[in-house]
């Protein structure tokens, strides 16, 4: 490592200094004047809830977001902002959230393509080359792997090489923890105490408190772009504290199982009498699907969901949750098994008879199958209500257009009328605008996948409040999340998908590290493990 | 025997020089649709500039000054202004068709073909049977090597590999997409300007209005088909010009039979064909990026 760069004062310079730092896209302010100083040597976390700025504080801080106003310093070297190659040059590297790896290139080509080397190579030389770099690091990592070819895991270990590479002193990892196990966690964190026994900084975006007090020296809480506290020892810290300082004043109105979900402190929801003699909402009988670009497929699938249950999935991304909710809704052909729908046979039926038996759809990717973005809002609310009619019935537009008002206003929608495009409508709108065409009274089962990502506080807890309400009246909900606090606040079974099969199933009081190794039992029997 | 392989080297040498451009400019992430007009830019200014030069250094200079305004129009266009690439690219292949039967009717008052009093150097006859052929057609595999080094064996191909694949992974690292896509394209100048010059002054000497006849389509299509790999993109080129030259033989020997129309179709049908192959073999998917095409 470099020796440390001294101010003229002979004090040691912060590791990142930000002043007044201001950003805004378009109108929207997402970070007002923070002002924060980092020490160097230590492990600094930053927390706060989705659309709190914390990406974009660790963007202004490498470089790839300028800052309207205010100034970003590092080790004593002013940043002009928005220049990577510069913030690189002082020794800040980031580790993006959603990799910045081309997944084409082997792991040797992407350290060649960011290193500092310009000329000729040989893929022999490079490959040889990078192997004992890597080795060199312990990272395990195989410098002739494809990216595509590696799972989420080792793809993170390759960005956090690839940032290495320039020797980086100032390390930032943003949310590396969302796409891992419990278990990938662990060792993630050990590796980023090893790097600071090496002496590097690092930095830590994080939005669940757990973690923060597991790994983190400091603490510093964004909230709706503004520096709530900052940076604090994590030692003077208590997660209730953390909570408020997280959520705001909300804080005091939430369920405390439910705001110890939004903040990750661990939620312990009280179970409700379970309904095992209620009627199978859907019944999968050792489904299978052919594999895809993505994986394996579904292999020999069993799960039931009851009426009046919520249901949920648990995994690392990637093991099969997308094509469990495809093969259900019918988008995604069975290669065996059988699924019943509300006590009828359903394996060849069209969505359009799925949608009439009872199956509704929040799905993954709200923007794209989820809403038509350049669409205006009543066609996007009207199609549920198009699906199996003659092609030769009539549509009303003025009575869709009096139905859909109706139902955003129930739902809190914020819009201002319903021809405007469903792109103008921010995260939080677009998902409400969904549920209003989703949830209603003739829902028989829900899936819901990963309704809640990248929504703020409100939003979470419009879309956790309809699901309940969902169940009260008697529906089955499938519930796909990532996030483990969140299936454990609403849920009253979970589970675990690993490589397209259901490895294990859980029922509360729940057992955190139970569940974490469930998700990272690799190549298991599709036996189940008991339920507890 | 002798003659149909050199038939073949002459039909197919433009071609490569030109699906070398469109693959440079695909790793970069841009769909090269405006290749056809490239390719007749420079078939146009090559001869343009012997006859008025009597000079074929001068015919080969402009054939590529042309070729670079057009690249760097097509770059203005696609990354500046954010339109479509492929609208820009069929505008800018309609552009190159437009424009040179223009400057022919400017220059020269009609449209009828040129011929320029000297071509490109000839091998000679210490080749025999290909003495006839042009240098450019003997530097192809030097070029087509020097792009496969540049492309898939320094950091300059890594750095535009990933614009086109990962522009997200690019920018993180301090690279400008903007700024590769630009020496992508301008870097296919040249290149479509020596295809060009091969095609008009390779052996004929001749420039006449649309005569390039669809072959930069053609080359796009070998870019495809090559998976944007510069020893594929050549590989089907000469797959296509292959077909063309059975196509020629054939109609002198079954022209009669067969309406020669349908013969001289044959490249095309066969480009088809070929798509429809490569598509079936990778999936369609595993090669092209997501973000090719945008912006």
């Amino acid at each position: 490592m470099k020796a440390e760069q001294h101010t003229e004062a002979g004090v040691t310079a912060p590791a990142l200094a930000a002043e007044a730092v201001t950003v805004r896209y378009g109108e929207v302010t997402a970070l007002s004047a923070v002002s924060t100083r980092f020490e160097p040597g230590r492990i600094h976390a930053v927390l706060g809830q989705n659309g709190a700025g914390k990406t974009t504080f660790a963007r202004v801080a490498a470089g790839l977001v300028p800052p309207a106003e205010g100034a970003v310093t590092v080790f004593g070297r002013r940043l002009a902002g928005g220049d990577v190659a510069e913030a690189r040059g002082a020794g800040v590297e980031l580790v993006h959230q959603s990799f910045a790896l081309p997944p084409s290139f082997t792991v040797a080509e992407v350290l060649q393509f960011v290193g500092p080397k310009a000329g000729l190579f040989t893929k022999r030389g490079i490959e040889r080359h990078w192997q004992r770099w890597l080795d060199g690091l312990g990272l395990g990592l195989d410098a002739r792997a494809r990216i595509r070819d590696l799972p989420i895991e080792m793809q993170q270990s390759a960005e956090i090489a690839r940032a290495m590479v320039s020797d980086a002193r100032l390390l930032i990892l943003d949310e590396p923890t969302a796409v891992l196990s419990p278990k990938g966690t662990e060792r993630l964190f050990a590796r980023v105490r090893e790097l600071k026994a090496q002496g590097v900084t690092i930095m830590l975006v994080l939005h669940k408190i757990r973690e923060v007090l597991a790994i983190a020296d400091t603490v510093t809480v964004l909230r709706g772009g503004e520096l709530v506290a900052g940076p604090v020892e994590a030692q003077d810290l208590t997660s209730e504290t953390l909570a408020e300082l997280i959520i705001g004043e909300a804080a005091a109105r939430l369920d405390a199982s439910d705001r110890a979900a939004l903040v990750g402190a661990g939620a312990q929801h009280q179970p409700d009498q379970g309904r095992p003699d209620a009627p199978p909402a859907v019944v999968l009988k050792g489904i299978s699907t052919a594999s895809n670009t993505r994986g394996n497929g579904l292999s020999e699938v069993d799960l039931t969901v009851r009426c009046g249950e919520i249901v949920g999935i648990a995994g690392v991304e990637g093991n099969g949750q997308r094509e469990l909710v495809a093969a259900i809704a019918g988008l995604e052909p069975l290669t065996a098994g059988e699924i019943s729908l509300a006590d009828q046979r359903m394996e060849t039926a069209s969505l359009a008879a799925r949608r009439e038996a009872g199956l509704r759809i929040i799905p993954f990717e709200r923007n794209v199958e989820g809403l038509s973005l350049s669409s205006p809002l009543w066609e996007n609310w009207g199609a549920a209500q198009l699906v199996g009619g003659s092609l030769l019935a009539s549509v009303r537009p003025r009575n869709l257009q009096r139905s859909a008002e109706a139902a955003f206003q129930a739902w809190d929608v914020v819009f201002s009328n319903t021809a405007q495009p469903a792109g103008s409508l921010s995260g939080g709108n677009a998902q409400k605008v969904i549920l209003s065409r989703e949830m209603d009274p003739g829902a028989k089962l829900i899936l819901a996948a990963q309704p809640t990502r990248g929504l703020d506080i409100g939003a979470t807890m419009a879309v956790w409040k309809a699901l309940r309400q969902a169940r009260g009246e008697g529906a089955g909900i499938l519930l796909v999340s990532s996030d483990l606090d969140e299936l454990f606040d609403i849920c009253d079974r979970v589970a675990v998908m690993v490589s397209g099969r259901v490895v294990a199933e859980f029922a509360p009081p729940w057992d955190l590290k139970a569940v974490g190794r469930a998700m990272t039992a690799a190549g298991q029997q599709p036996a189940l493990e008991a339920v507890p | 025997m002798e003659d149909l392989i050199v038939a073949f080297l002459r039909s197919g040498t433009p071609l490569v020089y030109v699906a070398l451009a469109g693959v440079i400019a695909q790793r970069a992430g841009i769909w090269h649709l405006g290749l056809e007009g490239m390719m007749i830019t420079g078939a146009c200014a090559t001869i343009v500039g012997i006859v008025l030069t009597q000079s074929v250094m001068v015919g080969l200079l402009s054939g590529t000054i042309f070729c670079c305004l057009l690249a760097l129009l097509f770059w203005f266009v696609v990354e500046v202004l954010k339109a479509n690439q492929i609208i820009a690219g069929l505008g800018l292949s309609g552009l190159g068709l437009g424009g040179t039967a223009l400057a022919l009717t400017a220059i020269f008052g009609s449209e009828a073909a040129v011929s320029a009093p000297a071509g490109l150097p000839r091998l000679g006859p210490a080749f025999g049977a290909f003495g006839g052929l042009s240098v450019l057609v003997a530097a192809m595999p030097l070029v087509v090597f020097a792009c496969w080094v540049l492309l898939c064996r320094t950091r300059f191909g890594l750095r535009l590999s990933a614009c086109g694949e990962h522009a997200f992974a690019a920018r993180a690292t301090g690279v400008s997409p903007g700024l590769m896509r630009l020496i992508a394209l301008l870097l296919g100048g040249p290149l479509c300007a020596l295809g060009g010059a091969e095609l008009a002054a390779g052996s004929l000497q001749i420039f006449s209005v649309n005569m390039t006849a669809g072959r930069g389509f053609m080359s796009f299509a070998a870019v495809i088909f090559g998976a944007g790999h510069p020893v594929g993109a050549t590989l089907a080129a000469f797959f296509f010009a292959f077909v063309g030259a059975l196509g020629i033989r054939a109609q002198l020997a079954y022209g009669d039979r067969i309406p020669s129309s349908l013969l001289l179709a044959l490249p095309y049908v066969a480009t088809v064909i070929g798509l429809w192959i490569s598509a079936r073999t990778r999936g369609g998917h595993a090669t092209t990026s997501r973000e090719l095409g945008q912006q």
